[in-house]
């Protein structure tokens, strides 16, 4: 059975740079912005609203309001930032790696896929911030003067943890932001409205598509690329080796690396299927974002689970391999014990469900796909509560061993970040070209299918 | 300066090659997606990749000097046993902010060697120049035999051209 293709036939470079230019622009539209984008903002304020709410009290009053105690010190702060930052990386894979590897089907998902990246990459960033009990001496971290004669130390992975997002934040704020120029000036030269075209000029920073423009522009884009595939590849390890550098039970693993960039992986590709299945719908973009888009991302999300099944697989070798008791006792626990639910519920919704997407009928029924890309979103929610409280609340003393349990400023905390991403993420979605109009005109000259 | 506004890429290139050719004048072609191959008559690549290499090396040789003099000089401490220059666990925060350099230097560059952020352009004087982003090929010639580049134009038939004041 052949592919299908990459774009509906018939579609031209004029054809692709009106409709995403309508889709963005909105002339003569009634109305101007449509209704379930406001049903869904108003939603999304609505969680942010509870998320500044929570964070007002946790200055005020301060950590105590979380459930965070002796043994289990890390809680839903350190599991969300975890749980955020891992869904940035698939922007990042698609982005990047994928433009590396030269493959036609990711010109229409980069710019949606590198905005979920940018919103997610900013939810993580507040955590490890809220966590630090005086979130307004942040600043510390950096490695600036101070009458103090402090520096940080440097030997610690939630040093480099520090480098890697104040990084991460930043290239992936400048590879979308560069990426976007020729369609802001596209869109600058379409506007209608005096507001629109003084808006996109801004933006696009005078962007007019010389030869001189174009010849830096590739150089550029193609140079950030090659970083930006790399970075990603770092920042999950360094993730992981916050927890590998410590002792806890559970954590001192050399695979905790790879594992926590297969994790990575697996959100990414799953929180881009979440977001994109959907929106093709309500923007009309099912000319681009194809039936091949659809079952490519469903491929990429299986791989990426039987990756993570892997790691599952030999953190559990490893635990029993070994001749610590008290790893083998905590994963006995982890399977078994207070925090089983959590265990099976990660094996099920990460490892079991996206088993199905081996049929090909069910990678195109879009419904199905959607619901095993939240299953494991959901999945992987619970992978990094297993790994950071499980390990925690069973340390290698018996005496020590407690429990945690959230409590509502935590919850609403997390909900907050996702009302956050929601509500940058639609901003986007309304304000910026959701595909990348330029990238699609050149692969539509060079004769696609 | 002579602004002309052409139906086809190629049209656009052959008419820019020719004028190179020619010497009439300093010839910048104008289009809404990458150029299909590098033009005649315009000598290298983008200088960019050197300087975000340069970024890159400044960030990451930076980032090494401020992490051993901290621990070295400003502020040993001893984690573990292990020497103050331990330099094995510079390396995560040495790559990170190579990278951070690279881009930084990649987007600073490509604003100034692009001619961005200019207030005042005199080439969007020229109507052409609203559809150069929409799917026309415009070719803009600052002509130093103005002849010469009416000449080549009239061979090759734009679909419209204007003179602009610069």
């Amino acid at each position: 059975m052949s592919a299908p293709a990459v774009i509906a036939a018939g579609e031209t470079a004029q054809s692709v740079t009106e409709r995403i230019c309508a889709v963005t622009l909105r002339e003569g539209a009634r109305p101007w912005t449509p209704l379930w984008w406001w049903v869904a903002f108003a939603v999304s304020l609505g969680l942010l609203g509870m998320g500044v709410i929570s964070v007002a009290w946790l200055f005020y009053a301060g950590l105590g309001i979380w459930g965070i105690d002796w043994p289990v010190v890390w809680g839903l702060d350190i599991l969300n930032y975890v749980w955020w930052i891992a869904i940035a990386s698939g922007g990042t894979f698609i982005s990047a790696l994928f433009f590396l590897l030269g493959v036609e089907w990711r010109t229409a998902l980069n710019r949606l896929a590198e905005s979920l990246t940018l919103c997610a990459a900013l939810c993580a960033a507040i955590f490890p911030i809220l966590h630090l009990g005086r979130p307004w001496f942040f600043y510390w971290l950096f490695p600036y003067p101070n009458t103090m004669g402090l520096w940080a130390q440097f030997r610690s992975p939630l040093v480099w943890d520090f480098f890697a997002i104040l990084t991460y934040v930043l290239a992936s704020i400048l590879f979308w932001y560069f990426g976007l120029l020729p369609d802001l000036a596209t869109l600058r030269d379409r506007a209608g409205r005096p507001g629109q075209r003084v808006f996109y000029g801004v933006l696009a920073l005078g962007f007019r598509g010389s030869g001189r423009q174009w010849r830096h522009y590739r150089a550029v884009y193609a140079v950030m690329a090659a970083l930006m595939a790399p970075l990603v590849v770092s920042v999950h390890s360094i993730v992981g080796m916050d927890f590998a550098g410590s002792a806890a039970t559970g954590w001192h693993s050399t695979q905790f690396p790879p594992f926590f960039v297969f994790g990575a992986a697996l959100s990414g590709f799953a929180v881009v299927l979440v977001a994109i299945l959907p929106l093709r719908a309500l923007l009309g973009l099912q000319a681009y974002v194809t039936a091949r888009h659809i079952d490519v991302l469903g491929r990429l999300f299986l791989t990426s689970s039987l990756c993570v099944a892997y790691a599952y697989l030999m953190d559990a070798f490893s635990t029993f391999y070994g001749s610590d008791p008290a790893e083998r006792t905590m994963f006995v626990l982890r399977v078994f014990g207070l925090y089983a639910p959590v265990y099976w519920g990660t094996i099920v919704l990460n490892i079991v469900l996206p088993q199905l997407l081996w049929w090909r009928a069910v990678r195109m029924t879009a419904p199905l796909v959607w619901l095993i890309g939240l299953g494991v979103l959901v999945g992987m929610w619970l992978e990094r509560f297993q790994i950071i409280v499980t390990s925690l609340a069973r340390t290698q003393m018996p005496s020590s061993w407690g429990q945690y349990t959230p409590t509502i400023w935590e919850w609403s905390l997390l909900f907050g970040t996702i009302g956050l991403f929601l509500t940058t993420f639609l901003l986007i979605v309304r304000l910026m070209p959701v595909v990348a109009m330029a990238e699609m005109r050149a692969m539509l000259r060079g004769g696609v299918g | 300066m002579i602004v002309a506004a052409f139906a086809t890429e190629e049209g656009m290139r052959e008419a820019a090659a020719e004028m190179r050719r020619g010497d009439c004048g300093f010839v910048e072609t104008y289009m809404a997606m990458e150029p299909w191959e590098a033009e005649v008559g315009v000598e290298g690549g983008s200088v960019l990749p050197t300087v975000m290499l340069g970024g890159g090396i400044v960030g990451g040789v930076g980032g090494f000097l401020m992490q051993a003099y901290a621990t070295t000089v400003s502020y040993p401490q001893n984690i573990g046993g292990r020497p103050d220059l331990s330099w094995p666990s510079y390396v995560p925060a040495t790559f990170e902010l190579a990278v951070l350099g690279a881009v930084v230097a990649g987007m600073a560059g490509f604003l100034l060697l692009a001619g961005m952020l200019r207030l005042y352009e005199p080439v969007d004087e020229a109507d052409c120049m609203r559809g150069a982003m929409l799917g026309s090929y415009v070719l803009v010639v600052r002509p130093a035999d103005s002849a010469c580049a009416r000449r080549v134009l009239a061979r090759h038939a734009p679909i419209r051209i204007e003179e602009v004041a610069e």
